[in-house]
């Protein structure tokens, strides 16, 4: 049960779905995996085809597009597959990836790889924030648009960032009424300096230009320089307090509003999902405006792992359209490196992706240097709030350790158990990590003194049994069995 | 139960077929094609399970199988992520449940 391929793709969203056409149609013997049933990713997120919905808009047409340019190539497609771990082969260069899915080989075996991971929410810790009825905008987005289901009757969306107005706007479409939109940045006047950027990116234009006219059309207010304070609700939300905040984040006395709601969508920015990289152990580098850690990489994306290539959000937020470029690049890169593409007809094909990458990069870092993470989401938790969701782990607890002397995250992370549940630390490193640095900052703290989660296999919770069922050819992962993973016993 | 869902369910939906699960011995309509996350969230019911130290309930909360916030139990096996499961006839869903550990 294992196969062998010069690239293995990680992600088909769109940067994976982009590394895997160029690198295919190059010649590379590829293949792409995804633990969604279908590719797209959650830009592109194709509805179930039983749901069987009209699809109309440009960035569903976009999608289609580019899956049908996919299943033109010779690529092979494997879903439904959580790639769990990456090893490095001791012997030669190459990497085997382990795959859990019922389709699924085991293992692949290849020779590069391009990590293409995409990104999720930020984790803000605010007082209730563990209650139901409190959702990310990626899962707004997700159960409106593509389950089409409302995730509730009255919401309050609140966070930082352009993914608000989506968000927003698909709640509307759902049928939810909106009792606001909170962004946390004030906009004006710093937003100004941008607007030559803007020029040229008109389709992006016309859709906020959309969402802002769905909100002013619907009486929904959109306040900015406001942040969520609080959930409360003994099952579910029931209420959530908003205030106004100064520049850092930090909310301003007297400010308080109360709005009857069950549901809160909150989007904070986001985060890339580099659990495949820190366990390759490639080189990270803290960079806030491209959304916390991300890996090192050279002009043509290659990391400090030899083979090892990260492309899209998942290496650095930038949005779609640099992730398509980016995968690009790197899909042309693996052409480069495995012999498929070189001399001039390398250079034109790499001419046609820079400069236009390049734009699409400064689009994306506007947005990070708008929407900055804020010191003062660290300040919106309280004694007793949950930082870390799987184990439980609360503010009190991480301030504990600290003042038991932990002053890395990982020693945090060794005392109290956070980081050590379902999530692998996904949901709880920002807030955790801001925890430390709001206690230590004084003290000389730095996002590089605190660090970041150390990442081994598993990187999901697999079943009991499902490593003993390896065949006695396959592999052993380095560093022996995997530890800490989830049982999912039958009854 | 098909009153509760035409309000929750977009109306540009044209389904092709509505199925039936049970969620913790209820029937509960639902669709193929959705998730099970989707369906419970249709029909009234936000809690999926209660937290492991604490007892607290939790829901949905990602929604893109990051956050393990939403295991369930689909026919006797636990700790299934309900935002990305698909629903399937005469599944059998339990939420809240107690492993004994």
């Amino acid at each position: 049960m294992s196969e062998t391929f010069e690239l293995a793709v990680i992600g088909a969203g769109p940067a994976g779905m982009e590394a895997a056409i160029a690198a295919s149609e190059k010649g590379v013997r590829t293949v792409i995996i995804d633990g969604l049933p279908r590719e797209g990713g959650q830009y592109y997120r194709k509805p179930p085809a039983a749901l069987a919905l009209p699809r109309t808009t440009g960035v569903e047409r976009e999608g289609s597009l580019l899956s049908e340019r996919l299943a033109g190539t010779r690529a092979v497609q494997i879903f439904n597959a959580l790639a769990w771990g990456v090893f490095k082969n001791e012997e030669g260069e190459g990497y085997s990836v382990g795959l859990y899915g019922s389709d699924a080989p085991k293992w692949v075996h290849v020779r590069t790889l391009v990590i293409a991971s995409g990104a999720y929410d930020t984790s803000v810790a605010f007082p209730g924030w563990t209650l139901p009825g409190v959702i990310t905008s990626g899962a707004a987005l997700i159960l409106a648009k593509s389950q089409r289901v409302a995730p509730g009757q009255r919401a309050l969306v609140a966070g930082s960032g352009p993914l608000l107005l989506p968000a927003a706007a698909c709640l509307i479409k759902a049928g939810v009424e909106l009792a606001g939109v909170y962004e946390s940045t004030r906009l004006f006047p710093k937003g100004i300096r941008y607007a030559p950027i803007l020029l040229g990116q008109w389709q992006r234009m016309r859709e906020a230009v959309q969402y802002l006219s769905l909100l002013a059309r619907t009486r929904v207010p959109y306040r900015t320089g406001w942040s969520i304070l609080e959930a409360r609700g003994s099952e579910q939300v029931e209420e959530a307090l908003v205030a106004k905040v100064d520049p850092s984040g930090v909310p301003l006395e007297g400010s308080v509003r109360t709005e009857r709601v069950d549901t809160v969508v909150c989007g904070f920015g986001l985060t890339p999902n580099t659990g495949l990289a820190r366990m390759i152990g490639c080189k990270m580098e803290y960079q806030p405006n491209k959304g916390g850690w991300v890996p090192l990489r050279d002009p043509m994306l290659e990391t400090s792992q030899r083979g090892v290539y990260a492309a899209g959000d998942g290496a650095g937020i930038g949005g779609a359209e640099c992730a398509r470029l980016e995968g690009r690049l790197a899909g042309t890169a693996v052409a480069v490196r495995t012999g498929h593409l070189g001399g001039a007809e390398a250079v034109r094909a790499l001419g046609r992706i820079t400069p236009r990458l390049a734009r699409a990069r400064r689009y994306g870092e506007m947005f990070g240097e708008l929407f900055p993470p804020k010191p003062g989401w660290s300040s919106l938790g309280r004694a007793e709030t949950l930082l870390c969701r799987c184990e439980d782990v609360s503010l009190k607890d991480i301030r504990a350790a600290i003042a038991d002397g932990a002053r890395t995250i990982g020693e945090v992370k060794m005392i109290t158990r956070v980081g050590m549940g379902n999530c692998q630390g996904r949901m709880c490193e920002r807030p955790v990590a801001g925890a430390i640095l709001q206690a230590l900052g004084p003290q000389g703290a730095s996002p590089d003194s605190v660090g970041m989660y150390s990442i081994r296999p598993p990187l999901y919770p697999l079943p009991i049994g499902f490593f003993a069922e390896a065949g006695p050819d396959e592999p052993e992962p380095a560093g022996g069995a995997p530890d800490g993973f989830l049982s999912k016993t039958d009854t | 139960m098909r009153s509760k869902r035409s309000k929750a369910t977009l109306p540009d939906v044209q389904h092709r077929r509505p199925i039936q699960i049970h969620v913790d011995g209820r029937p509960v309509e639902a669709y193929e094609g959705e998730t099970v996350a989707a369906a419970l969230l249709a029909a009234g019911i936000r809690t999926f399970r209660l937290s492991r130290k604490n007892k607290e309930p939790r829901g949905i909360f990602c929604g893109m199988g990051v956050c393990f916030e939403c295991l369930v139990t689909i026919d006797g096996v636990h700790d299934l992520q309900a935002c990305l499961t698909g629903v399937a006839e005469g599944m059998q869903v339990e939420t809240c449940r107690e492993l004994g550990l």
